[in-house]
């Protein structure tokens, strides 16, 4: 019996040594260690092998989006520029921008052989419009008056009425777009294609699926033999270096942390600066946008801060009101706060300042809105903006520079600290401080904050310093957390009062699809669900700028005069406060992979769950 | 006849049970302030910016006539009568539409079951004949130092428990898997293997955690079995140890046990979420948090009428059987 036991338990442990020493050489899934680059997936799936990204509930951030699909237009996000992916330029279109266009990029080939033309591009469309159960079909039906291929690369759009923006619509601006070319020569021999799963997907990006988890855990794709008839390899030339890209979900924080000291992990998504700090002190092959502080990158076009639900009515409604608590916060202290410091100020309402968003909107603004001054309704008035912000932080943080670098790394600045300036303005509001503290309508007043428990640590952290900030300031506030399933109701019905949120997001200098959601024509009341904006910002002047926006092209010079005046409005008005553009912290790990984007190398953001990540894998090779 | 009254008595409760506990769990949902259409709409906003307005209106109307959520509540609730109790047919899932809940539920249920009833029955077994050791010979020291283990580990979450399994064998280590990762591409062995090194450290940290409640409570049953009457005169007629043991603590006070068992077994449905969030086990447990958070209201109710289904049954089956192991219970 013992020998036995022995004879087992000998067996058991070759076995253990054997598969440890394998899995020092291949991954989990079979594949050569270092021909797989293995990255962290954003969201995992419960229909697993359903890559059809017109059926309901297909996960586009779990590398779909990132490797297979073809997209009219992507977005160089180092720039903030579009180009053409199966288009070849942007649309040509007529005076009224009801024509448009389009030449299709000669040369992509789907994974099995045939070609992409505009036969796809039309038809995709066309089956978009004609099948209800696609979640764009309404839309597409609504914008689209019909989509024909010209000849087989020539696409001819016409649009119901005028719109400009066709590329800024149907391709990729930020994160990616939900307009992906489909082969016709699958697609139209289906009976129904919002049931089609497409489980061995023909596609035109540079990855097809190798296999995958039966239970939504990981994918494998492998890299296309024919790379080169990528949409990638066609626009760029370049072959992805890593054979297998194995997107796998990671669960917990502290198992993400533990896979990436371990190297089992290349690419995470997202962390936080405490995180980033336990794991680069336990593997020095760990690293992030910067290799030191500020660490993150502030280029996420999302910038959070506190959001008002104007429509409540007063004081709310009251741009006095939304001044008083943007003078009443400390930035500094907010900043300690949130991430120590880390992050560019994003003060300017909407807008979020992102390198470029930076250069175009935020320095040209700079002379206007140091000029700026707010009228405290006592005979006196107070110029808010304060440019020392960036030497101050430096200063606290031991951080040295050229100005332009301190710019650059925390902005151009943010709205003054000014309690009595606060005060002024809460009084002119309509409240009224006593003893006990401050009263509206002669009751008590008090603020409810509500921040998201289950998402993004900025947008919570940045409402709890805010929160602190009032309660010291004197007034009267609540916390609550409200789960993002619950605040994605709320934010729309309105039915919050102040919220740490980011309301919109973009880095194109055209920002009319940022906007336009504040158009003051699609309020509807508190309670009721809308199209437009859930804060209810009801600006007469900035509704005409938009809808004057709706009608001019993108490129037009008197688009970017017209957004400089709407942001003029925006910041008279406050309807948001932002704090900082997105700050993300987000590692990766060089042990088996090196030449990722990087602030010494930034051909690209960082950004692994959006769909410009195929471009990126041009450029992360293996380490020798 | 008796045994008739008795068994139809048992089954009306049952019925009654389902029913009301179905009821409750279709309405609750629905009255949750968040609504599936507005968390679709809002992921796909905070993932790529402010949706155009018009595609907005058009997405929400089409949305809410493709999960259903158009019709009455009462509508809805007859409907679920129907189709979800009667022929567990659920509908579809409203975030993986139009992915049937029934079938994405039936992909992760043989996990939960293969991992929480191995590890239930195990516990059990084990943790009963510790228990009952303890108990009864519980002046010895081999009975103490079992006790002594189960008091220290039982206190302690499972889910530490798990996380100091997974930092040491896992993470320090490096002999199991920090995640599961299932991989049926390459043949059957390959398959069990990925099955098992999942399943080794979830099913280790549950192991753990359970067996200690049931030494405990054997424990504390057989020790004061061990002193009633009927055992004293059984010494006193020269009896064995080991008969007295087994006849008369053991089928005492295992009787118990069997009621809480049947409890646990039905509970496995519900899965071990923690096991499985900190482990990545597929499992039910993390599609019912995942599905509350998404106001998916038809995997709410799938995976939860199992679960009262079979919570439900496992009672009915231990009243039915308990007359049969004590005689001292007729069908009254």
């Amino acid at each position: 019996m013992r020998k036995a036991l022995s004879l087992i338990l000998a067996i058991a442990m070759l076995l253990t040594m054997g598969s440890a020493a394998f899995a020092a050489e291949m991954t989990e899934v079979g594949t050569p260690r270092n021909e797989t680059l293995i990255v962290e997936t954003q969201t995992p799936t419960d229909v697993p092998g359903q890559f059809n990204s017109y059926m309901q509930g297909t996960q586009m951030g779990f590398g779909i989006h990132q490797l297979m699909s073809a997209m009219m237009w992507e977005m160089d996000t180092a720039k903030g520029e579009q180009f053409g992916e199966v288009a070849e330029g942007f649309p040509e279109s007529n005076e009224d921008f009801t024509e448009h266009i389009v030449k299709i990029r000669q040369g992509i080939k789907w994974s099995d052989g045939e070609t992409l033309d505009a036969h796809d591009v039309a038809f995709t469309f066309n089956m978009i419009k004609d099948n209800p159960g696609i979640n764009q079909s309404s839309y597409a039906n609504a914008v689209f008056a019909s989509v024909e291929a010209v000849d087989d690369y020539t696409v001819k759009f016409v649009t119901t009425e005028s719109f400009p923006r066709l590329s800024m619509r149907f391709g990729v601006t930020i994160w990616g777009n939900d307009y992906r070319i489909v082969p016709e020569h699958i697609y139209s021999a289906l009976e129904d294609v919002t049931t089609f799963k497409d489980s061995a997907p023909v596609v035109a990006g540079p990855y097809t699926v190798s296999s995958y988890d039966e239970l939504g855990k990981w994918i494998l794709y492998e890299r296309r033999e024919d790379w080169e008839n990528s949409t990638v390899g066609v626009v760029t030339g370049k072959m992805p270096q890593a054979k297998y890209i194995l997107f796998k979900v990671l669960g917990d924080d502290t198992t993400r942390q533990m896979a990436m000291i371990n190297n089992e992990i290349d690419i995470l998504c997202e962390v936080t600066p405490e995180a980033l700090e336990v794991m680069t002190s336990a593997n020095d092959k760990i690293a992030c946008w910067y290799n030191e502080f500020p660490y993150a990158t502030s280029d996420d076009p999302c910038s959070k801060g506190l959001a008002f639900s104007i429509g409540r009515g007063a004081p709310y409604d009251s741009a006095d009101f939304r001044w008083a608590i943007a003078l009443a916060l400390n930035f500094d202290e907010i900043s300690m706060n949130i991430f120590d410091g880390a992050g560019r100020a994003s003060v300017f309402p909407i807008l979020t300042a992102t390198s470029a968003m930076q250069e175009l909107y935020y320095k040209p603004l700079q002379e206007w809105v140091e000029a700026f001054e707010l009228d405290l309704g006592d005979g006196t008035t107070i110029n808010p903006f304060d440019n020392g912000y960036a030497a101050r932080m430096a200063a606290a943080l031991g951080i040295e520079g050229t100005e332009e670098e301190l710019v650059d790394m925390f902005g151009i600045g943010c709205w003054k600290y000014a309690p009595e300036a606060a005060e002024k303005l809460l009084i002119k509001a309509g409240l009224e401080k006593k003893d006990d503290g401050w009263y509206f309508d002669g009751a008590p007043f008090t603020i409810n904050m509500t921040y998201l428990a289950d998402t993004e640590a900025q947008a919570g952290r940045g409402l709890v310093a805010a929160y602190d900030q009032l309660t010291k300031f004197g007034l009267s506030c609540n916390l609550s957390s409200e789960s993002s399933a619950t605040w994605d109701t709320h934010g729309a019905t309105g039915e919050f009062e102040i919220a740490g949120y980011w309301p919109t997001g973009g880095i194109t200098k055209d920002i009319y699809s940022q906007i336009n959601g504040y158009d003051a024509d699609l309020i509807v009341p508190i309670g009721e669900r809308g199209s437009g904006q859930g804060t209810r910002w009801n600006n007469a002047e900035a509704t005409e700028i938009i809808q004057e926006l709706a009608k001019l092209s993108p490129e037009d010079e008197k688009s970017y005069e017209l957004a400089m005046d709407f942001m003029k409005i925006a910041i008279a008005d406050m309807p948001f406060i932002g704090f900082h553009s997105g700050v993300k912290f987000v590692p990766t790990n060089s042990t088996n992979w090196e030449n990722y984007p990087s602030a010494s190398n930034p051909y690209n953001g960082p950004w692994w769950w959006w769909s410009c990540f195929k471009y990126i894998t041009t450029e992360i090779s293996p380490v020798a | 006849m008796k045994f008739w009254k008795y068994f139809g008595l048992r089954v009306l409760t049952w019925a009654l049970t389902i029913l009301i506990g179905v009821t409750f769990i279709f309405f609750i949902p629905r009255m949750f302030p968040s609504d599936p259409v507005e968390n679709m709409i809002g992921q796909m906003q905070s993932r790529s910016g402010q949706m155009d307005p018009l595609e907005m209106e058009h997405l929400r109307k089409s949305l809410r006539v493709q999960f259903g959520l158009d019709g009455s509540l009462v509508e809805q609730y007859t409907s679920f009568l129907w189709k979800g109790l009667l022929h567990f047919d659920f509908g579809p899932s409203l975030l993986s539409y139009p992915e049937p809940a029934g079938d994405i539920i039936m992909l992760y249920l043989p996990y939960t079951l293969g991992l929480s009833l191995t590890t239930t029955l195990l516990a059990w077994l084990i943790g009963n004949f510790i228990g009952l050791l303890a108990g009864f010979r519980k002046n010895k020291r081999s009975s103490k130092i079992l006790e002594g283990i189960a008091i220290c580990i039982y206190p302690i979450p499972y889910f530490i428990v798990a996380l100091v399994l997974q930092i040491v064998f896992a993470f320090i280590l490096k002999w199991l898997p920090l995640q599961s990762t299932i991989y049926a591409n390459n043949g059957m062995w390959a398959y069990i293997t990925s099955i098992l090194k999942a399943s080794v450290l979830p099913a280790v940290s549950l192991l753990l955690v359970n067996t200690g409640w049931w030494i405990i409570s054997m424990k504390s049953l057989s020790s004061s079995t061990a002193e009633e009457d009927f055992v004293l005169y059984a010494r006193y007629r020269g009896l064995s140890e080991g008969k007295i043991g087994k006849s008369y603590v053991f089928r005492n006070s295992i009787l118990t046990q069997i009621t809480a068992l049947a409890m646990s077994l039905g509970g496995v449905f519900n899965g071990s979420i923690m096991t499985e969030i900190i482990f990545g086990y597929p499992g039910v447990g993390t599609l019912i948090q995942k599905a509350i958070l998404q106001s998916d209201y038809n995997m709410i109710l799938g995976c939860i009428t199992i679960s009262i289904v079979a919570i439900a049954t496992a009672t009915l089956i231990a009243d039915l059987v308990y007359p049969l192991i004590d005689p001292r219970i007729r069908y009254s």
